[in-house]
C-alpha cells in the first residue's frame, strides 16, 4: 500500500522526507558559526526546521576556557575531549532528526581532517540522513584578522579575558588547527559539497542531491562573512497615520517631516565617517519622503526603491481604520487576531505572503554591505524577525514605534540590536490584539 | 461578447494572442509587453526586476554538450519569474543568412577560414548582436542570452568588453562534459531537433556533427578567467564550479537553477485524478469513487502500453534497442491523486507524494455552485473575470499563488532524471503545463485537461513538444473538468457556461488544452452538464 503520511512545514518552501546534516569544514575565524547562525535563521523563517550543533559548546561543558595547548594535535588529553565533545554534538543531532522531525541541522566544528568528515558522513549515512559539506577557505589576511577581533570579544572561550593575550591565543589555536588542516579535494569527489573559496568570489559545488540542499547552496553564495550593519527604520508619521488609516499611499505629516530632517545626523551619529552606506525604500511616497533628506546628503549615498519592501497590501481594507475593519468585516478582524501570519487580506497579502516577496531583499541583504532600509511596519517586521529570530507567532505582534532607527549588527553568535530615537513625536500605530483604537 | 469572437480576431486579442496552440512550445514568442509572468511576484515602470541590471549571457561550450538546452531552459525559468528574457542562437542567424536547405561553407567553423568564410561570419554575428542590443536598449529586455561556441578565451574577454561599452553586464555559462554517453545522446537528440538537420538522413546528420565537433576541438579553451563571472557546469550538472566577480541577485539565482537542471531528456506525463466519492468537497479528502478506481486503471495501462508502443516504434526506425527509461510516478498528498497512482504502483513503478501539488484552494466558494457564487459573490466574480489569474476569492489561492508555491516542484521537475507522470487536480496540472510549454499566465487557467486523455511532453534542446495520448473506454460523464475547477475559473463575460469558452476559441478540433477540446462536443451537452452540476450543488 503507498503511505498516506507526509510531514509538512506550512505552506513557504516545503520539503519532504528529505533529512540534510550541513557539516561546516575549516579553520577557526573563517566566519563558520556566522554562516551555521544565517542559515539556521533563513530556514526558520522559510518555516523550515533548523538547528545548529556547536561543537564548541560541548567542549566548552568539561573545559570552558582551554588555551591554545589545548588544540595541539599531539596533546591527546585535548584531542580525547575534542573527540568527546565532537561524538557528543552528533549522538545530540542525530537524536534531533529522529525525534523532533528535524529538516536541517549545521554540524559547527572545524571538521579539518578527511577522516573526521568520514566518520560524520558514516554516522549521517547510517540514519539516513544526507551531508551537505560547506568549506570556508579564506586567505585574505585582513578579513581573518577582522573575524580575530570579533572572536576575541564575543566568543564565551575568552569571556574577561585580556582582548590582546586572547587574540594572541587564539592565534596560536589557529596554527595548532593549520598544522593538520586538510582542504576538501579529489579525494572526496563522492561527497555533496559546496567550497567557499573567499567568502563566494569562488564557489565550487559538487553532487548537489536534492531541491532542499540546492536552496542552501543558493543561500550560502549570497553571504559573505564581512563586518557590516544595517539600519531599518519606519517612514515618518505619515497623514494617514494621523486618521489611523492603514495602506494607502499618503504623504508625511509635519512631524514625520522633521524625523526626515532629522534622520541624516540620526544616521551619523552610527556610521563611520568614512564607511559607505547604501538607502533602500519602498515605492511608496511616505518613505521615499522620508528618505529624501538622507539621499541629499553630501555623502553621496545610493539610493535604490524597491517594490518588494511595499507595505503589506490590506486589499479591501486599505484605506480604512481598524474601528471600521471591525464594524464591515467584523469576522476578518477576528480571524487576524487569531492567526495574524496567515491571515491574508480580502484581496491582499498576509504575512507569509510578504516573507516571499521579500526572499529577493533577503538575499541581496545578504551580498550587501551597509544598508538603510525605510519602509513599513509589517514589511519591517518580517526583516526584523529574519535577522533576531523572532518565531511567527509573535512578529506581527512585535511593536516597532514611528520615528526610531534600528541598527543591526550580525555578529557570530548573535545579531546585535542597537535603537536610536528621533525624540520627535508621534502617533503610536501600534495596536494590540482585539483592540481597535485609533491610537494606543 | 464570446460569441462575436471570430477566429481572427481571437488569435490577435491579447487574452487569445498566442497564435499557435497552447500545444506548442510559446518559449521562442514574446510575451506581450505589460503582461505579468505566471510567477512574477511584482512589476516595475522599466520592466526590470531586482535592480540586477541588464545582463548578456553567453553560453560556452563545444556543440553537443547541451549549450541550447540550457539557454532555452533558463530563458523558461527566468520569464516564469517575470524577467524578460530572450535567447538569441547564432545558429538560427547562420540558417537565415545562408537559407533554407542550404548550407554555410565547410570551413564556417575553423579557425583558420578563408577571407570570405571570415567575412560571412562576421555578418552573421553582427546581425545577431544588433538584435541582442535592440532587445536589452529598446524593448526594456533584461536578459539576452546569446547562444553560441564562444570557444576562445581572447574572444570571450572581448565579447564581455564590448558587452561592458553598452553598460551589459556579462555572464558566461560552459558546459563542459567528458562523458561521452552524455554526448551521444545529445547528438541523437540534437540531430533529431535541429533545424540544422532537416532532410537530413540520421547518418549523414550524425557524421557531419561530428565532423564539426572534431574541427573544433583543437581550438576549444575551457573557462578559466578569473577576471569573468563564470559559471562550468560539468557533466550534465554533476560539479559547478563558480568564478564570481560582480554577482547579482539574479546570477545566483541563475546558479540556483542550474544546480537543478541536467541536460539528459525525458518525457513528462499528465494525467488527471480519478473522480472521488465527495466530488465536490475540497476539505475532506476523500478517497476514489468506483468509476474512479476504474479511470485510474485504465489510465494506468494505457500509459503503460503507450510507453511499450513507443520503444517497439523506435526499434522498427532502426534505433537501439535498448529498455525503457524508468517512469516515476508524483502524486498530490491527496487520497484521490494517490489512490490513482495505485495500478502503477502495483506495477512496480515508483510513487512520490509531493505536499506541495496539492489542489487549489477553493476558499468560499468550496461546494458552491457557479450560480451561487455569482449570487453571493458578484463584485469577486466581476474581478475574476477581468484577471482569473490574479484573482484569488475570499479564502481561496489563485493560480498565481499556486505558481509560487509550486516552484520547489518546478526545479525538482527539472531534476528528475526518469521519465515522470504528473497525477494531481486540473489546477496544478494547468500551472505545471504552462512552465513546461511557456504558455501565457493568461491562458493558464483556462487550460483544459480532459480525463480521457494523458498529456505528453517531449524534451528537445530547441523547444518542447506536448502530444495527447487517448485513454480508451472512459465514461462521458467523467471526461470534463471536475465540479470544483467549474466553480471557480468562472469563464470569462458573456460565455454562458466554462464550456461555452471552447465554442468561441479558435480552432476547436486542432487539440489544444487550451480550447478544451474533448469537453462535450456540443454546447447544449455541456450546458445540461454544468445545470446537472449546479443543482447536485445547490441540494
Amino acid at each position: 500500500m503507498v503511505t498516506y503520511y507526509k510531514k509538512t512545514n506550512g505552506e513557504g518552501v516545503q520539503v519532504e522526507d528529505t533529512r540534510i546534516a550541513v557539516i561546516m569544514v575549516g579553520l577557526p575565524a573563517r566566519g563558520k558559526s556566522l554562516i551555521a547562525q544565517k542559515v539556521v535563521r533563513y530556514l526558520a523563517w522559510l518555516s523550515i526546521s533548523a538547528k545548529a550543533f556547536n561543537v564548541g559548546s560541548y567542549r566548552r561543558a568539561d573545559t570552558p576556557q582551554p588555551t591554545a595547548d589545548f588544540f595541539d594535535t599531539t596533546n591527546t588529553d585535548g584531542e580525547r575531549l575534542r573527540h568527546a565533545a565532537a561524538e557528543a554534538a552528533v549522538a545530540d543531532m542525530i537524536k534531533w532528526f529522529n525525534n523532533d522531525y528535524g529538516v536541517v541541522a549545521i554540524l559547527d566544528a572545524t571538521n579539518s581532517t578527511k577522516a573526521r568528515r568520514r566518520w560524520v558522513k558514516q554516522r549521517c549515512d547510517a540514519n539516513n540522513i544526507e551531508t551537505l559539506y560547506v568549506e570556508s577557505k579564506c586567505d585574505q589576511e585582513e578579513l581573518i584578522m577582522s573575524n580575530i577581533m570579533e572572536v576575541k570579544t564575543t566568543s564565551p572561550d575568552y569571556k574577561g579575558q585580556d582582548p590582546e593575550a586572547a587574540a594572541k591565543d587564539f592565534r596560536n589555536r589557529i596554527r595548532n588547527y593549520e598544522k593538520v588542516y586538510q582542504t576538501i579535494d579529489e579525494d572526496e569527489k563522492d561527497l555533496t559539497y559546496v567550497k567557499l573559496i573567499d567568502v563566494g568570489g569562488q564557489v565550487i559545488i559538487n553532487q548537489i542531491k536534492d531541491y532542499l540542499q540546492s536552496r542552501v547552496v543558493y543561500y550560502l553564495m549570497n553571504l559573505h562573512i564581512k563586518p557590516r550593519s544595517i539600519w531599518l527604520s519606519r517612514h515618518g508619521e505619515s497623514n494617514f497615520n494621523l486618521e489611523g488609516k492603514i495602506g494607502g499611499d499618503a504623504d508625511i505629516s509635519v512631524r514625520g517631516e522633521m524625523y526626515a530632517k532629522a534622520l541624516p545626523d540620526l544616521v551619523a551619529s552610527s556610521v563611520a565617517p568614512d564607511q559607505k552606506l547604501t538607502i533602500w525604500t519602498s515605492t511608496l511616497k511616505r518613505t521615499i519622503q522620508t528618505a529624501r533628506f538622507l539621499a541629499a546628503s553630501p555623502k553621496g549615498y545610493d539610493k535604490l526603491e524597491w517594490k518588494a519592501l511595499d507595505e503589506l497590501d490590506s486589499g479591501v481594507c486599505d484605506g480604512l481604520t481598524y474601528q471600521e475593519i471591525a464594524d464591515r468585516y467584523p469576522e476578518d478582524f477576528r480571524a487576524r487576531d487569531d492567526d495574524k501570519y496567515n491571515y491574508r487580506y480580502r484581496g491582499g497579502e498576509s504575512y507569509r505572503d510578504v516573507v516571499i516577496r521579500l526572499e529577493p531583499i533577503i538575499m541581496e541583504l545578504e551580498r550587501s554591505e551597509n544598508i538603510i532600509i525605510v519602509t513599513h511596519q509589517a514589511v519591517l517586521r518580517c526583516i526584523y524577525a529574519y535577522y533576531m529570530n523572532v518565531p511567527q507567532e509573535q512578529s506581527p505582534w512585535m511593536e516597532v514605534p514611528l520615528h526610531t532607527l534600528i541598527k543591526l549588527t550580525p555578529r557570530a553568535y548573535s545579531t546585535e540590536e542597537v535603537r536610536f530615537k528621533g525624540n520627535i513625536p508621534a502617533v503610536s500605530t501600534f495596536r494590540t490584539k482585539g483592540s481597535t483604537a485609533k491610537h494606543q | 461578447m464570446d460569441t462575436l469572437l471570430t477566429a481572427d480576431v481571437a488569435a490577435n486579442s491579447p487574452r487569445y494572442r498566442r497564435k499557435s496552440s497552447t500545444f506548442v512550445d510559446a518559449i521562442h514568442d514574446m510575451p506581450e509587453t505589460g503582461e505579468l509572468a505566471p510567477a512574477q511576484l511584482y512589476s516595475t515602470e522599466s520592466g526590470r526586476l531586482f535592480h540586477s541590471g541588464r545582463i548578456a549571457i553567453a553560453t560556452v561550450g563545444l556543440p553537443a554538450r547541451g549549450k541550447t538546452h540550457v539557454s532555452v531552459a533558463l530563458a523558461r525559468y527566468l520569464r516564469w519569474l517575470g524577467v524578460k528574457t530572450r535567447v538569441f542562437h547564432l545558429g538560427d542567424y547562420r540558417r537565415e543568412h545562408v537559407g533554407d536547405g542550404k548550407d554555410v561553407p565547410d570551413d564556417y567553423f575553423f579557425v583558420n577560414a578563408s577571407a570570405s568564410t571570415v567575412l560571412l561570419r562576421q555578418k552573421i554575428l553582427k546581425k545577431c548582436r544588433d538584435d541582442i542590443y535592440h532587445f536589452l536598449n529598446h524593448e526594456n529586455g533584461q536578459i539576452a542570452i546569446y547562444d553560441a561556441v564562444n570557444p576562445l578565451a581572447a574572444g570571450r574577454r572581448s565579447l564581455a568588453r564590448e558587452f561592458g561599452k553598452h553598460d551589459v553586464e556579462t555572464l558566461f555559462i560552459e558546459s563542459a562534459c567528458d562523458d561521452e554517453k552524455i554526448i551521444e545522446e545529445n547528438v541523437r537528440s540534437v540531430k533529431i531537433s535541429s533545424p540544422d538537420y532537416v532532410g537530413w538522413s540520421a547518418d549523414d546528420a550524425v557524421k557531419h556533427y561530428l565532423a564539426r565537433m572534431s574541427a573544433k576541438i583543437p581550438h576549444f579553451e575551457t573557462m578559466e578567467e578569473t577576471d569573468l563571472n563564470y559559471i562550468k557546469m560539468i557533466n550534465a550538472g554533476e560539479r559547478i564550479s563558480v568564478n564570481n566577480c560582480s554577482f547579482g541577485y539574479l546570477s545566483h539565482r541563475i546558479v540556483f537553477y542550474l544546480l537543478n537542471l541536467h541536460i539528459k531528456s525525458r518525457h513528462t506525463y499528465f494525467a488527471r485524478a480519478g473522480t472521488s466519492k465527495q466530488e465536490d468537497s475540497f476539505k475532506t479528502d476523500t478517497s476514489l469513487s468506483e468509476e474512479g478506481k476504474e479511470y485510474a486503471n485504465k489510465m494506468g495501462e494505457t500509459l503503460i502500453r503507450h510507453r511499450e508502443k513507443e520503444r517497439q516504434a523506435m526499434v522498427d526506425r532502426g534505433g537501439p534497442n535498448v529498455p525503457l527509461k524508468m517512469l516515476t510516478v508524483w502524486t498530490s498528498t491527496r487520497r484521490r491523486t494517490v489512490e490513482t497512482s495505485q495500478y502503477l504502483y502495483e506495477n512496480g513503478y515508483r510513487v512520490r507524494q509531493r505536499s506541495q501539488m496539492s489542489q487549489l484552494n477553493p476558499g468560499v466558494c468550496e461546494k458552491k455552485s457557479e450560480r451561487r457564487i455569482r449570487l453571493e459573490y458578484p463584485e469577486e466574480v466581476a474581478k475574476h473575470e477581468a484577471d482569473p489569474y490574479h484573482h484569488r476569492y475570499p479564502r481561496a489561492e489563485s493560480y498565481h499563488d499556486l505558481a509560487v508555491r509550486l516552484e520547489p516542484i518546478i526545479l525538482e521537475l527539472e531534476r528528475e532524471q526518469n521519465d515522470l507522470l504528473i497525477i494531481a487536480h486540473e489546477s496544478v496540472l494547468r500551472v505545471l503545463y504552462g512552465y513546461l510549454m511557456a504558455c501565457n499566465a493568461t491562458d493558464i487557467p483556462s487550460l483544459s485537461f480532459p480525463r480521457n486523455e494523458i498529456i505528453e511532453i517531449i524534451p528537445a534542446s530547441y523547444n518542447n513538444e506536448a502530444t495527447r495520448i487517448t485513454i480508451p473506454g472512459i465514461q462521458e460523464k467523467l471526461i470534463p473538468s471536475s465540479p470544483e475547477d467549474i466553480k471557480i475559473p468562472v469563464p470569462p463575460s458573456g460565455a454562458v457556461t466554462p464550456m461555452g469558452l471552447d465554442s468561441s476559441t479558435p480552432k476547436r478540433n486542432t487539440g489544444s488544452p487550451l480550447n478544451g477540446v474533448a469537453t462535450p462536443s456540443e454546447p447544449g451537452d455541456g450546458q445540461q452538464l454544468l445545470i446537472e452540476r449546479a443543482l447536485r450543488g445547490d441540494r
